[in-house]
Formats: structure tokens, sequence, C-alpha cells
């Protein structure tokens, strides 16, 4: 009947047609087009979809790329009076030959197979082929951290054929400069991506010899908001800190003590927390540059207080032992001070010995305060002699000591200038 | 007939990582073998070879050579299998292959991390043993070529070198070995800023504690708990990224006796403590009658800032109301038996003299610490550093 008919003519029709226009059973595919003779130029074209990650502990990009092989091979031509093309799906690559590129200091590297192998086959009636492919490559990057996290990388990707030399395949970007696109969504959270372009070398094998190698280079800056945030400015606000502990009373120990250790602890912290993210390189990053100087502020707050105590109470030996020649009854309020604050405060005692609560301010007490400010002023006096150290001396007994006016001016002054510094260096 | 000799060259294009914990190296290497089949033999009158790619080694007899001692590989397939052929016309066969391959390298840790690795990759056929297939290098030492950028962020790339051997196998017989030798010395300044810089800052940072006024109790525990907590945390976080080997590292060594002397400095400062509320005891029992006065005072200082007064309150803790002779006999009274007491105190012995001084400011204790402490320390970072650079 009519209908077994058209059904055997149906598939006799179509069972063949591809081997039989392709003719792909009559040549032997395993040698190039044009095998024994000139080179064969393959052009090559590329879309990059994403870059996916930059590693900087492993040094390495991933990018997600469409890459297209442009070439012309006769044993492929086929008769055809409407000049259109025929599309295939990966499975004729088995069959033909196709150019063997490949990534040169790639780790991993694979062509996406879902829901088939992503790949395309078009051929022209001329013989003429485009070979198009969805590859995600995982490859190398040298990347310099002198200048981290103000830095700028540079990467490239590079293609080369495995097997065929300069003699029999000829690599070029098919259309120069152009021959490179990107998405346009394409971007990174952490960088700003500077410029894709392309390039072409010869490289040197000394076993195989000379191979077209293709470049995709591009560059990478970093954006600097996330370090700031993260690291810069909590190391700014613990060495302000630290500064606090100068505008206290220089009494209050455990409070400077404890403040000044916080603040180590705490820049000790954030120091690790940057290193846990990077790899172990041998030279110093700008990042640590800035954390160490900082902690070194933050170390010098603790020593200055360190200082201050000592001072202050090798003062108060020198004072305890004049009391002890002159006794005098300057300590009427001295338990009550003690009651306010615990630290010895003869100080106080000494400034406020003019206040009683008795009438009987006698002459023998204002004497005795005379004897004491007499043996204070003889002891500046005869210090005058020795040098600046009776005037510290002197001044040791005010409230606030002399280095802590210093260092109120001292640190912050420094601190900002190291400031101006550093950032105008690497930005 | 006779065993046909496969000649070998290696190009390394890179080192990718090295991994402490696992033990193990995974390197990126052209493969090429020399052989020569004279089935593969063709005309030709210009001796030009030919060259292949993938596809034709299922239908030729390829070495079967492989790694040692690898734990994973795999020969690079994007976008074809990075496989070549070149046949020459007299029978010659270049077979080149590009391989990432992770191998095992057994690591001694007991110098880290001032330690020099030494790995090898190991190439072997599998089936074919020395009286089959004989594996020797192509250009003896020169065999081995690296890429110009092979560099590794923490190490440094001594040396690579080829050598040979044979290895045995009781079931099988004897093979062709070749070895792919590289020494890798670490760059020790990541763990100077890591953990050397901080661990001496914190041991420094302890020695303050000496300086402060032993009166502030407070103050110095507090100083000295924390060092111990940063020193602690500075140990754990170099633990982290190594794998728990039984026997001690060097920066253990350092960080532990840095550990070592931050804790001394809690315990030195907890004798001092004691030592002083020894004598203060003994003091008031001394006073008598104006003990009872100190101990309301002392208390109260106390309830405020935790800070114990000694016989410095005393002298100046006179009754608010009389300012009489009585008083002032009395205050000299005990200025004078202070004086007395000190006096007795001298003839006893050095002890005496111990006490009179606690009653200063200082402990000696402390005075001692101060230098003690700093140059022991500097003593045994010269023993360090002198055994182990």
């Amino acid at each position: 009947s009519h209908i077994y008919k058209k059904n055997h003519d149906v598939t006799k029709t179509w069972k063949g047609k591809t081997e039989q226009l392709l003719r792909v059973d009559d040549h032997d595919f395993t040698m190039r087009p044009a095998f024994g003779g000139p080179a064969i130029p393959v052009g090559v074209d590329v879309q990059v979809e994403s870059l996916d990650s930059i590693s900087e502990v492993d040094m390495d990009f991933t990018m997600t790329l469409y890459l297209r092989h442009y070439w012309k091979d006769e044993r492929l031509s086929f008769p055809s009076t409407t000049n259109k093309s025929m599309t295939f799906d990966g499975r004729l690559v088995k069959k033909i030959w196709v150019p063997d590129v490949f990534f040169v200091h790639s780790k991993r590297s694979f062509i996406h197979d879902t829901t088939t192998d992503n790949i395309m086959l078009r051929v022209f009636p001329d013989g003429h082929v485009l070979y198009s492919m969805r590859i995600t490559v995982t490859a190398m990057c040298n990347m310099d951290f002198s200048h981290f996290p103000l830095d700028s990388q540079t990467c490239s990707l590079e293609l080369e054929s495995y097997a065929y030399t300069d003699e029999d395949l000829m690599l070029y970007w098919k259309n120069g400069n152009e021959s490179l696109k990107t998405d346009e969504k394409i971007s990174l959270s952490q960088f700003l991506i500077q410029k894709f372009h392309t390039t072409s070398r010869l490289a040197f094998y000394s076993s195989t010899g000379w191979y077209n190698r293709l470049y995709i280079n591009f560059t990478l800056r970093r954006h600097i908001f996330f370090f700031l945030l993260q690291t810069y400015f909590p190391a700014t606000l613990m060495v302000m800190l630290s500064w606090v502990s100068f505008w206290i009373d220089h009494r209050a120990v455990p409070a400077r003590v404890s403040l000044g250790i916080t603040t180590v602890l705490t820049m000790s912290t954030i120091i690790t927390g940057v290193n846990a993210s990077m790899p172990r390189v041998s030279y110093i990053k700008a990042v640590d540059i800035y954390l160490w100087v900082s902690f070194v502020f933050v170390f010098l707050s603790v020593l200055e207080y360190a200082a201050v105590n000592y001072l202050t109470t090798v003062q108060e030996r020198k004072e305890r032992k004049l009391r002890e020649r002159f006794p005098c009854a300057c300590g009427i309020t001295h338990s009550k001070t003690m009651m306010l604050d615990g630290n010895y405060s003869e100080s106080d005692a000494n400034s406020l010995a003019g206040y009683t609560r008795n009438q009987m301010v006698s002459e023998e007490e204002k004497q005795e305060k005379m004897v004491v400010h007499l043996t204070m002023s003889n002891e500046s006096n005869s210090s005058r002699n020795r040098g600046l150290k009776g005037h510290v001396g002197l001044r040791i007994i005010q409230n606030t000591h002399a280095i802590d006016k210093y260092s109120r001016l001292i640190f912050p002054g420094t601190y900002i200038f190291f400031n101006l510094i550093y950032w105008s260096v690497f930005s | 007939g006779s065993p046909i000799p496969v000649g070998i060259d290696v190009q390394v294009e890179s080192i990718d990582s090295i991994s402490e914990v696992d033990m193990d190296f995974t390197m990126t290497l052209y493969l090429r073998h020399y052989w020569k089949d004279e089935r593969l033999s063709f005309h030709s009158n210009e001796n030009k070879s030919m060259t292949f790619d993938g596809r034709l080694i299922k239908k030729i007899w390829v070495p079967d050579v492989f790694f040692v001692h690898s734990k994973r590989s795999f020969i690079h397939d994007t976008t074809v299998e990075n496989i070549m052929l070149r046949v020459y016309p007299d029978g010659n066969v270049l077979f080149s292959l590009r391989i990432t391959v992770s191998a095992m390298c057994f690591m001694d840790f007991s110098r880290f991390p001032l330690d020099t690795q030494n790995c090898s990759l190991e190439l072997e056929s599998y089936a074919y043993n020395e009286d089959d297939l004989m594996l020797y290098w192509k250009h003896g030492n020169k065999s081995l070529t690296t890429d110009e950028q092979i560099s590794l962020s923490q190490f440094f790339i001594e040396e690579f070198s080829a050598s040979s051997g044979l290895a045995f196998y009781s079931s099988t017989g004897w093979y062709n070995r070749l070895f792919i030798n590289f020494a890798l010395r670490r760059h020790i300044f990541f763990f100077v800023l890591q953990s050397y810089f901080p661990a001496m800052l914190m041991v420094m940072l302890s020695w303050v504690s000496f300086w402060i006024d032993r009166r502030a109790v407070p103050a110095r525990v507090s100083l000295g708990i924390t060092t111990v907590l940063t020193m602690s945390t500075i140990m754990t976080g170099v633990s982290a990224s190594m794998p728990q080997v039984s026997y001690i590292k060097a920066v253990d060594v350092y960080l532990w006796i840095s550990f070592l002397f931050v804790f001394l400095s809690v315990i030195e400062y907890a004798a001092v403590n004691y030592l002083t509320t020894i004598e203060e005891r003994k003091q008031l029992k001394k006073k008598g009658k104006a003990s009872g006065m100190y101990s309301i005072d002392a208390v109260q200082a106390m309830a405020f800032d935790g800070c114990f007064h000694d016989t410095d309150v005393d002298m100046d803790l006179t009754p608010l109301s009389d300012r009489s002779e009585e008083n002032e006999t009395q205050e000299r009274a005990a200025s004078v038996s202070n004086v007395d007491t000190t006096r007795i105190k001298r003839k006893r012995s050095l002890k005496g003299n111990v006490g009179k001084i606690i009653l200063q400011n200082n402990h000696v204790i402390d005075t001692y610490s101060r230098i003690i402490f700093p140059s022991v320390y500097i003593v045994f970072n010269f023993f360090y550093w002198g055994l182990y650079i």
C-alpha cells in the first residue's frame, strides 16, 4: 500500500543522508586537511561568558567561554544549490578531523555536557567549518601581592594546538583584536575588569618545535572597599582606642592596663583574620605593613603606661623618704582620698592640705605644712642643679604625667603622618 | 626478542600545590616517550614526520607508563585529549601527553617551618618488566626541563634532578623505575610574620607587668592572663593547618617555650602578691591599736578598686577629731616603732632586709625578674635560631 511505500521511502531517504552527503567514510579523518601540504590556518574566536572566580590561595582563575574554530576542510564540501550550511551537534565530531586546541597552564577544564555535549558543528558547502564549544577552564595566574589589597592582577588564558606545530597548523585570531567579546553582564564582586585584549606569539619546545600560541589577557583591579571595612577601619579604631588611655588618670592602674592589653589582643585577632584567606607568600604585603605598624602603635601605648607607672612609683618612693625625714600632719584628708580611688595620693593630700575641719589650725600645723613645702621646694631647688629630672619630679606631683601630656599629641600626630604617607604611596 | 628501549623526556609545566595535611604534591607535566616501532615505518621522500592527535593511539601500541605512589592523575582533555603522536618514516615514534598528577611525598616536619622537603615522582611501566621494556632518560640529566615561570608562593625550588633505578616486586620481577626528584625549601618570612613575631611581642608585653606597681592587683593579673590567652590563640592558629604528627616541630618548640615564659610571669606575680600579703599580716600583728583603723580603711579602699595599701597608709591614718599630742606621739611612736622594727630586723639576717625592702613599693622578686626574664629569653632565642638555621 502507499503507506508502506511512504514509510519505506522516508527511512531510505533520511538514513544515509549525512554520511552520503559528507562522505565521511570515504576519507581518513585522522589526517589533517591538506596533509603533507602547507599549514592549515585555523581562525579562533572567543566569547567570554563569565569569570567565575579568582582564587588568591590557589593563584588561579576560572572562566567560562564559547570557543569557536574556523577552518576549511575540502573533504567536507558537498554540492548544494542554496548555499546553505548544515548544522550538526557533537556526535559528528568523532568522525571528522578537528583542531586539537588546548589551554596551556590550565589546571582543570571541561566541556559542558548538559543536556548533551555543548558542541556545535556547522559545515558550509565549500568545506568551511565552524566548530564551537562551551568550556569552563581553571588556569594558573601568577599574582603579585606586594600591593595587596590595592593591587591589580594581570592574568591570561593561552590557547595552543597540542600536536601540530607551526608548520602544520597556524592558529590566529579570526578578527584581530575584535575576536574577543564579552557578555555585557560580566562582572566580579571583588574586582573591576579593566580590559580584555588578545595577543599572539610563538612558543618553543625543545623537543617538539615551534607552536602558535594565542593569549587572552585581562587586567583586574581589586575593589578596596571590602578591605577598608574589614581590616583598615577596625585597625584604625583600635589605635584610636589605645589613645584614650592617655586621657585617663594615671592613677587608675587597672583601667589603663586593661585598655592597652585588650587593644593589643584585638589587633592580634585582626592580623590573624587577614592571613587566613591569603597564600603564604614570602614578601610583605601592603595590608601587612598597615596592620603591623598599627600593632606597634598599640604596643607602644602599653609600654608608655608602664613607663608612667614606673616613674610615678619611683617618685613616690622619693617622697616617702622625704616624709620620713619631715613627718607632717598633712594626711588629714588622705584617708578620704584613698577611699575614693584607693591609690596613693599623697599629691592630692599635699595640695588639699589646706582643707581641715578643725579650727585648731595651729601654728605647728602651718609650720609643718610650710616645712613640707619648703622641703619640696628645697628638693626642687637642689634638683634644679641636677637637671630636668627635678622638674619632672615636680610635675609628677600634678595629676597629669608629663609623658601622658606629650603622648596625647605625639601618638595621634605620628599616626596621621603615617597614614598620609601610606595612602599616597599605595594609591 | 630483546627488550624495547623507551626514552622518556619530561617538561614540568607547574607544581600546582604542596599540601602538608595530605602529604602530597600536584604537578602538571608534558610526558614524552620515544621508541621505534618498525611496523609503523612508511615510505617517504622528504623524511618528514607525520603528526597525529589522540585518536590514533587506540590503534597502535604505546608504552603503559604509570606514576608509582600517585593518588590521582588525569590526562587533560580539553578541547580534545591532549595527546600527540608523531611518526617518522623509519618507524621512530614520539608520543607526548599532558598530565596532572597528585603524588605522595613523605614529609618530615621536625624542623617546620625551617625545613626542606625532598619529593619525587616515579615513572614505571605497569605490565612490562626489565626483560620486555627498558625505560631510560632520553638525554640523561638534561631530560628534565622546567618552564621558566615555575614558582611556588611558599617554597623555593632548590633543584630538579632525574635519576633511575630498578624496583623489585616479588610477584612480578624487576622493573625499570625513573625518578624526578626535587627539593623544596620553605620561605620562612610568612611564619616569622604570622607566628614568631606575635609570640615574641606577647612575651615582651608580659614583661611590662614587672614594671607596674605591685599594689595594682587587677592590672597585673589581667595583663598576665590576657597575654596567656593571646599565646594560646597563636598556638591554635598554627596547628590548624598542620597534620597531626607524633613528634614536636620547631615552631612548637618556640611557641611552647614562649608560652612558658608568659605563664611564669603570671606565677611570678602570684608569688609577689602572696609574699606581700604575708608581710602585711606581720605588720598587722605589730600595729595593735591602729590595726582596727587600718583594716576599716583598707577594706573600704579595696572595695573601690581592689588595690591594697601597705604600711604607708598606717602612718597617715590618724583619727580625724583629735589632732593632739597624743596622736602625734603615737604617730611618732609608730614611725619609731617602724624604725625600731627595722633595726631589730637588721640584726636577724637578710630576711629582715627583705622584709624591710618589701615595705617599699618594689618587690625584690620584681626587680630581679626585670632582668632575668628578658635575658633568659634572649639567650633562648640565640640557641633556637643558631640551632635551626
